[in-house]
């Protein structure tokens, strides 16, 4: 079956994302719930781990995409010029990058340093 | 009873309007209908316009925006509503005159879903019979009277009137893809795909809390949607 891009492809990307977002908040908030954080060092020791680190750093990427989807949404209800529509998901778009990128800046130091 | 009803003539009137009517509590029946009172008050005033005709909640013509819900007027009670009873056209669709809308934007995108059985086999020589299974497929779709409550009401369809399907629409596309006769279901899926005819559907359910008939278009959205996801892996 031939299929144009971001109907099905869309919806389904924001509902794969929606279950890891979920999956890794009710996670995590357990995991801050038995082990709770003491300061900053702790912070930059957990994410430091391989596995913690890969989680959250996935974590941002699923909430991008998943914020993609539906900031799109919004826009194709709502804006109806084509130049106001491009642009502001453009701006959308670069947000969101700027923001993942911003965060995975932020955990890869604390990956390649050791959490030291 | 008062009554506060939205009139516009396109030939006097430069914009809608809302008028006050009374109809004498000695005129009124415990187990009157809207559309009762509606033929009551056109006998007031000729002027007023509405469609009705089966009165009986199955051809759907007197669909009608009362008291900001959709309905049908003559499966109404009247005993039920709250006064004043405001009454509007159903809203999204242009106004032809006081309560009468133009449907033909809402028929053209049923027509858009190609309703009608498509089989490219042979003609059999008996009915094409289906199991008692395959026939219960089809409950809860076959009984839309296409009254245009649930599309009216849909905010998806506010917004995009001209590109989204619309909640009835899109419950006919699953009653002819839930078909086993039906032999297009390739075709018809690669015809809703995309971000305007299909996914523009969010489940906001203002289709399923309004159809006068009890139908829940947002569940045969969501099978239509299921259905592409398994035939696209």
């Amino acid at each position: 079956m031939s299929r144009k891009p971001s109907g099905l492809r869309a919806w389904l990307w924001q509902r794969l994302t929606a279950v890891y977002l979920a999956l890794f908040l009710v996670t995590t908030a357990a995991a801050l719930w038995l082990h709770p954080v003491t300061g900053f060092a702790d912070w930059q020791a957990r994410l430091a781990g391989p596995w913690t680190g890969a989680a959250a750093g996935l974590f941002g990427l699923a909430l991008a995409l998943h914020a993609w989807v539906g900031m799109r949404d919004v826009i194709l209800d709502y804006v109806h010029r084509l130049w106001l529509r491009v642009l502001l998901l453009a701006a959308v778009a670069a947000v969101l990058a700027g923001s993942l990128f911003w965060m995975l800046a932020a955990l890869l130091p604390a990956g390649l340093t050791g959490g030291s | 009873m008062k009554f506060s009803i939205q009139r516009f003539n396109p030939e006097t009137d430069a914009r809608p309007y809302m008028q006050d009517y009374e109809l004498a509590d000695d005129r009124l029946r415990d187990d009157m209908m809207l559309l009762d009172a509606l033929l009551l008050l056109k006998a007031q005033d000729e002027s007023l316009s509405f469609r009705r005709s089966c009165g009986e909640g199955v051809c759907g013509s007197d669909g009608m925006n009362i008291n900001g819900r959709n309905g049908l007027a003559c499966i109404t009670p009247l005993a039920r509503l709250a006064r004043p009873v405001v009454l509007r056209p159903l809203p999204g669709l242009p106004v032809i005159r006081d309560l009468v809308v133009d449907m033909a934007p809402f028929y053209r995108q049923y027509r858009d879903i190609e309703p009608y059985l498509i089989n490219g086999e042979p003609v059999p020589e008996v009915e094409r019979l289906q199991s008692p299974a395959q026939r219960a497929e089809l409950d809860g779709l076959y009984e839309c009277i296409l009254c245009a409550c649930c599309t009216t009401f849909c905010p998806s369809f506010w917004w995009n009137p001209d590109r989204f399907l619309g909640p009835a629409a899109l419950l006919q596309a699953w009653r002819f893809l839930a078909d086993n006769r039906d032999l297009a279901t390739e075709r018809r899926l690669d015809h809703l795909e995309g971000p305007y005819r299909l996914f523009r559907c969010h489940s906001i359910m203002n289709c399923v809390e309004v159809c006068p008939k009890g139908l829940n278009p947002t569940r045969a959205i969501g099978r239509i949607k299921e259905l592409m996801l398994k035939q696209s892996l």
